[in-house]
């Protein structure tokens, strides 16, 4: 597996963690402590002022002191509610539950003062949970007093996970009915925004209450207000809050203060009241905007991360983390609240894991690739020490170093073995560009400098007759793939000594060539005796038979008849006996270029050659071709040669009057077929002992007619031939005469030439 | 006609210019590359008869002297101890227009020689029937009878036999055969001209038994050869 690949696998794996780990934060509450936090650390930089129109009238510890124990009979807050009365209050609200029956007289006259007072307002409480399995139970004010009040609201409070009153609702709904929550009752009566307003509370909306600094709401004791020790302007137009804020009444609820102190019930409602007043409820964002929004920027970051260096990728996680505070900050001025913690936690969550993972792939990968060259290490041993270094990236990257050494080593050896090598040679690349070269190559080609193209060296070293084998040599050297088919160029050097240059590629681990390896040889011995072979066989092909022509040319100036025959025989054995020996000794010389020939067709061409000489003797050759005009890839030169040498042979061992049958036959073959010329002659067959060695040097047959002697090299040709036809040629006897066989595989379909 | 020959070997300058006077032709004999060139250029020839290896300047320089400096350069006969086929083709390629190996019959030699000055003269009007030895062409019901038995030839068959006996005794490349019968080289295996070469060569026996037979000069065409009786 490639390291970008596991990189790619690790990055998936962790943006499904970051993913799944956001939306649980945002659904599980996963991080509220620290949302809860945030907020009221915000919450606490402004705080709005009190609202001046709220009295709080609180059932405090003095007056449980100078009244009595709770519960008091419900005639002191008749008398609390006839001595505020004339004050004119816009309302009274008294938080105080009146369930139960407190007495016949006191609840008649709790509720005639109520009455007559026309403004007081009764709390409804929901028990949570309720009683017979039911969600809660609904605690209503008596009846009497219920119908004495102006209205009752419910007075529930929600509390977060850690307990403290945040949320409130501003509508509770039962199997009956909406209640309103008694502050709206309140507002509703008048006062501040409240004609404007003709918004009706929601009541599956959650709201978050803005609170004023605590105990800046004007209150004072509910004793104090029973003696009538309050100035009438204290009252006259404002919300009275009446409620109980001693301790053990169990209406003091924690609040988002910093101190960490407890909120009255009282001072609770005084803050709904106000905050209904300037209409400034803080909204939360629901679940799934945070979820989104608490996504974006763990993505934008996994995103970031596959295209950005390390160091950009930190500086904008910490961007992001600062954003996403800015934005939590804003949104709450505007009365919005998003909590960060899920965002926060994404990021918190993914730069480290991906780093760490990041890290792990790097160092699985260096792992196995150090130990990958350890195990192939055989010019200098790769020894990972584990010696150096305690830690994992500690180890490994002694490893690297360690690597990196002996590398530097095995280039040094390699440029070292290059300059060193008593043959001059030079590396290109698949461009053909000259990457390296040893300071030999510089005493044959001049200086070869890095950069130099193949093409502009060879095109200076190398002869323009030789142009094809260059253009070879470039073509083969420029492809990336292997070749078995090794080119290779003949020069001369300015010095006389002759050269060839060959190229092996150069292979990297995935089996694909990325260069050359050009070395130079010097030939020049080998040149030296080539050329002296040459000259050798031009004498003879040439030298020699020039005059035997001429001794031809002159015969018909003889008057013998009889001796000039015999002359021209003799001559024309000379030449024959000197092509042959050229022949079989340039055979190997040439790489074999074999082209599509009708073999029927060749026969023919040679049979008719030698129809002077057979009509001669009155031989008659008869040629049948049984293969459907089947084609051979062979050299027509040579093939045709050795059929003519066989075909002549026949003709001279036949008798007068005879006849050759040539036929050809198509064999049928598992790999393609096979070709079979056979030539057969009615004289007197090869000798027995003869047979076996027939096809070698000099194994001459006697002719019946002491005339005709054959060089005793024609046959070793015919062998030769037809091997390098990829055949093979044998010789029998038959009943009459003798027969030879000879068989080459049949050329396949031809290729058809792109540039036809 | 003027008949040049070039050669350094005096017997054989002697034995072809007692072939080219037979036929009634005048030699002129030169025993180098450069004499030729030098007579080339002030006299006229119609028909220049050269070897292969001369001292001072070879045949093939010649001829390829003769393309270029040449306004009409007249027909030449390459003369070679060469026998190998390759060497053939290139001479024909370099522009030679037939050959002939040392040593040759003095028939076969004045066979060439007439068919080449049979060509430079112009082919001839054509005639709806024509008579080769056995052989008797009816061009317009476009048949061959061998001794009066008709054989049965394709269009293609017969286009190719006419062509071949028309220029008997000259040697054609393929790229002319291809384009006179098929009007094309392109797209044309050349496994086709071979086949239809040897159905030519099987449906009209040719072979010297009848007077004539077909010649491949490999790598470079063919040649219809008329044989004389010796």
């Amino acid at each position: 597996m490639t390291l970008r690949r596991r990189l790619l696998i690790e990055w998936c794996l962790i943006a499904l963690v970051a993913t799944l780990s956001v939306t649980f934060a945002t659904y599980w509450r996963g991080t509220a402590a620290f949302d809860n936090l945030v907020y009221d650390q915000l919450s606490s930089i402004s705080r709005p002022a009190p609202d001046e129109d709220i009295l709080l009238i609180n059932i405090d510890e003095a007056s449980m002191a100078r009244i009595g124990k709770w519960p008091w009979d419900r005639s002191i807050h008749a008398q609390l509610i006839e001595k505020l009365s004339p004050a004119k209050p816009r309302t009274i609200l008294l938080d105080i539950l009146l369930s139960e029956p407190g007495g016949a007289d006191s609840d008649a006259r709790l509720a005639q003062a109520m009455k007559s007072a026309g403004n007081v307002f009764l709390p409804v409480n929901f028990h949570s949970p309720g009683s017979d399995g039911r969600a809660y139970d609904t605690e209503r004010p008596l009846p009497l007093l219920a119908a004495a009040a102006k209205g009752a609201g419910h007075v529930n409070v929600a509390f977060d996970n850690d307990g403290i009153v945040r949320r409130i609702n501003l509508c509770f709904s039962d199997d009956e009915q909406d209640w309103p929550h008694l502050t709206e009752l309140v507002f509703r009566n008048g006062g501040p925004g409240s004609a404007a307003s003709g918004r009706l509370p929601n009541c599956e909306a959650q709201l978050m209450l803005p609170y004023a600094a605590r105990d800046t709401f004007s209150e004072i004791s509910y004793a104090d207000a029973l003696d009538g020790g309050i100035p009438a302007k204290l009252v006259e137009g404002r919300d009275i809050i009446i409620g109980a804020t001693a301790a053990g009444m169990g209406d003091n609820y924690p609040g988002p203060f910093s101190d960490g102190g407890v909120v009255s019930g009282t001072e609770i409602m005084a803050n709904m009241v106000a905050a209904l007043r300037r209409d400034d409820f803080v909204t939360p964002a629901t679940n799934w905007q945070v979820m989104l929004l608490s996504l974006l920027p763990t993505w934008l970051l996994m995103i970031g991360f596959l295209r950005w260096q390390p160091r950009t990728a930190l500086i904008v996680s910490v961007g992001i983390f600062a954003l996403i505070l800015i934005c939590s900050t804003s949104a709450l001025a505007a009365s919005l609240w998003f909590p960060p913690g899920a965002a926060l936690l994404g990021i918190i969550l993914v730069y480290p894991l991906w780093g760490w993972r990041r890290l792990q792939a790097m160092s699985a990968f260096m792992h196995d690739e150090l130990g990958e060259l350890e195990r192939e290490g055989d010019i200098v041993p790769l020894a990972l020490n584990p010696d150096r270094g305690s830690d994992l990236v500690g180890r490994q990257s002694a490893a690297l170093a360690s690597a990196i050494d002996h590398l530097r080593d095995l280039r040094r050896f390699v440029s070292d073995s290059l300059e060193h090598l008593p043959d001059p040679m030079f590396v290109t690349d698949t461009a053909g560009t000259v990457t390296m070269a040893n300071h030999r190559i510089e005493d044959y080609l001049g200086p070869v400098a890095k950069g130099t193209s193949l093409k502009t060296l060879l095109d200076r070293i190398v002869a323009s007759a030789h142009r094809r084998s260059v253009d070879d040599y470039l073509r083969v050297t420029g492809k990336t793939q292997q070749n078995p088919h090794q080119p290779f160029v003949r020069f001369v050097s300015p010095d006389g000594s002759h050269f060839v240059m060959r190229s092996a590629p150069v292979v990297n681990d995935a089996d694909k060539t990325v260069g050359h390896i050009h070395y130079l040889a010097d030939i020049s011995t080998l040149a030296q005796a080539e050329n002296d072979r040459e000259e050798a066989l031009q004498l003879l092909s040439h030298d020699m038979r020039s005059p035997q022509s001429a001794i031809i040319a002159l015969l018909p100036t003889i008057g013998d008849k009889r001796v000039s025959g015999r002359i021209e025989g003799h001559a024309r054995r000379t030449i024959a006996l000197a092509q042959d020996f050229v022949d079989i000794a340039r055979m190997g010389e040439s790489p074999f270029e074999g082209t599509d020939i009708l073999l029927a067709d060749l026969a023919r061409d040679i049979a008719d050659n030698l129809w002077p000489l057979a009509s001669e003797r009155s031989v008659t050759i008869d040629v049948v071709d049984n293969s459907d005009s089947a084609f051979v890839l062979a050299e027509a030169d040579s093939l045709g040669r050795a059929i003519t040498n066989i075909l002549d042979n026949a003709v001279k061992f036949s008798p007068a009057g005879g006849t050759i049958r040539v036929s050809i036959d198509r064999l049928k073959a598992e790999n393609g077929a096979t070709i079979e010329l056979a030539i057969s002659d009615d004289g007197t067959g090869i000798d027995a002992d003869l047979l076996p060695r027939l096809f070698t040097r000099f194994a001459a047959r006697s002719a019946p007619d002491a005339r005709i002697k054959s060089s005793g090299l024609g046959l070793t040709y015919v062998r030769a031939v037809a091997e390098r036809h990829g055949g093979k040629v044998w010789a029998e006897n038959r009943a009459t005469g003798a027969c030879f066989y000879m068989q080459i595989p049949e050329a396949m379909e031809p290729i058809p030439d792109p540039d036809v | 006609m003027r008949i040049a020959i070039a050669d350094d070997e005096v017997d054989v300058v002697n034995f072809l210019k007692t072939i080219v006077e037979d036929m009634g032709h005048i030699a002129s004999a030169f025993s180098d590359g450069a004499a030729l060139s030098q007579a080339l250029v002030r006299e006229t020839y119609d028909l220049v008869i050269m070897d292969w290896t001369m001292p001072k300047k070879d045949g093939l320089a010649t001829l390829e002297w003769m393309q270029t400096s040449l306004q009409e350069k007249p027909p030449v006969i390459m003369l070679t101890n060469r026998s190998a086929k390759k060497d053939i083709s290139d001479a024909l390629n370099a522009g030679a227009d037939d050959y002939v190996t040392k040593p040759e019959d003095p028939s076969v030699i004045s066979a060439r020689i007439n068919a080449l000055l049979r060509r430079s003269a112009g082919s001839g009007a054509f005639e709806a029937k024509a008579v080769y030895g056995k052989y008797e062409f009816d061009r317009i019901d476009q048949t061959v009878a061998i001794d009066d038995k008709v054989m049965t030839l394709t269009a293609k068959e017969f286009e190719l036999a006419d062509m071949f006996f028309r220029n008997r005794d000259r040697t054609l490349s393929r790229n002319y055969i291809m384009e006179t019968i098929w009007r094309t080289t392109a797209a044309l295996a050349t496994r086709t001209l071979d086949m239809h070469i040897s159905r030519v060569r099987a449906k009209l026996d040719l072979k010297p038994e009848n007077g004539f037979r077909i010649f491949t000069v490999f790598g470079y065409g063919y040649r219809l050869e008329s044989i004389e009786k010796r």
